[in-house]
């Protein structure tokens, strides 16, 4: 029974982050605004799965949550999928290049991703026409930034959990 | 230097092309997919958009379910807040019955003087009873898009472009139709621009929205008298919203001249369409 506890335990912690991405996708969570303080957390969840366990978070899951949101948010469908796409290949290429993890290496890393992913979801919202506050864009970056090791120790203390 | 090189293909082939031990999808051409749903967007090619419509409404009722739970919640803590409030909103509530008694003589008057002056312009009047109501399935405020979803679309004759009211005022119109559902944009939405005629000074404008609760008027005349207070109603100069559908108050501040909208965009369940207008504009 309590090997069945335990096996049972560790497949719910393993299916959490996953979890999560569809529960922050079909409740159209993926930036949290408070005040002036605005986070997305779709990215830093992705980023640091992708990072440091690949295996947790699919790519086609990944693709299918940013769908998702797109589809829940109103924005034409593939725009979040593809900032997504790109956090999740900067993550992927800085898991290539590095051997040491820490929070400082992952943190200046997120810049980058940040930057690129932003950058993309501009563009493609350009292009198809949507207006959209830049200034806010920017300060979702910034927060999103200051917020990254917030959640960074969160996923830590998942991923030892997972480890046990 | 051709070392470095080698390393930065490597890492760049291992994090886009390779499929790890558990990615049953290379990064690489989700990425292609995307870019193209992206393009797909803007066909308007009948497969792509049932397509399209049988995806939107699925993953609504997803979302719809997924949320049930955060909604009653949030249900549950505005009935406690509205309990702990009771003797405040009493005594608000009296207040305002005592002004709005007031009113109600003027509004009398006004709205049969309207009503003689549109039939002298030839102008149609329209029925109450052509207003069906539909529920707002969800209701998520993006940082981008002011909108949401109401349980409606072409099964019950929406067509996008029409106005959609909270009870007898104008609050956006369809921007997104699909079988079952279709997509309100909110006038404090972005993207949002509705021509309108502010009374009593008949100047004629666009109410765009800023993503805030209050929208501005631009376009409007250069020495315009504005003044706090004014009514703010469509024009109807677009052609398929009826003209005279109330919005709201204007209000200044600094130079600009806001809006405040009659109807509260976070309290709305349940909001109305006029579908016989389209027909009368066709």
């Amino acid at each position: 029974m309590a090997v069945l506890v335990k096996y049972f335990k560790l497949n719910f912690l393993k299916l959490l982050p996953l979890l999560f991405l569809f529960f922050i996708s079909l409740n159209g969570n993926s930036v949290i605004d408070f005040k002036i303080l605005s986070i997305n957390i779709h990215y830093i969840l992705v980023y640091f799965w992708v990072l440091r366990k690949p295996q947790a978070l699919g790519y086609g899951f990944i693709f299918l949550s940013g769908i998702i949101t797109d589809v829940v948010i109103g924005l034409p469908i593939g725009v979040s999928a593809l900032a997504l796409l790109i956090i999740a290949s900067v993550a992927a290429y800085v898991r290539a290049v590095t051997v040491r993890i820490s929070l400082i290496n992952d943190w200046i890393s997120f810049i980058p991703a940040l930057l690129l992913a932003n950058s993309i979801y501009f563009t493609s919202l350009y292009l198809t026409s949507y207006s959209f506050d830049y200034l806010y864009l920017l300060q979702n970056s910034i927060f999103t930034f200051i917020f990254y090791p917030v959640l960074w120790l969160f996923f830590n203390l998942l991923l030892n959990l997972m480890k046990a | 230097m051709e070392t470095s090189r080698d390393d930065f293909g490597i890492a760049i082939r291992s994090a886009f092309l390779r499929k790890d031990t558990k990615q049953r999808f290379s990064l690489f051409a989700l990425i292609i997919i995307s870019i193209f749903l992206i393009f797909f967007e803007r066909l308007e090619v009948k497969f792509i958009k049932y397509f399209r419509s049988a995806v939107q409404d699925t993953i609504y009722r997803g979302s719809e379910i997924a949320s049930y739970p955060f909604k009653k919640f949030g249900n549950s803590i505005d009935f406690l807040d509205d309990h702990f409030n009771l003797y405040k909103n009493y005594k608000d509530l009296r207040e305002e019955n005592n002004y709005l008694k007031t009113k109600i003589s003027t509004n009398d008057f006004l709205n049969l003087e309207n009503q003689q002056l549109r039939k002298l312009i030839d102008d149609e009047i329209n029925s109450e009873n052509n207003l069906i109501s539909f529920r707002v399935m969800l209701d998520k405020q993006s940082p981008y898009l002011n909108s949401f979803i109401i349980n409606g679309g072409s099964n019950k004759k929406i067509k996008n472009g029409m106005a959609v009211l909270f009870r007898n005022n104008f609050i956006g119109r369809i921007v997104d139709v699909n079988f079952f559902s279709s997509r309100v944009l909110l006038i404090s939405d972005l993207n949002s621009r509705i021509p309108v005629i502010v009374e009593p000074l008949g100047h004629h404008a666009i109410l765009s929205g800023h993503g805030t609760s209050a929208p501005s008027l631009e376009y409007l005349p250069e020495k315009h008298n504005i003044k706090s207070g004014n009514k703010v109603y469509t024009s109807g100069k677009e052609g398929i919203f009826s003209p005279g559908i109330p919005i709201g108050e204007t209000k200044l501040n600094n130079n600009r001249v806001e809006v405040l909208i009659y109807s509260d965009l976070d309290q709305i369940s349940f909001v109305n369409i006029d579908l016989d207008l389209e027909d009368k504009n066709n």
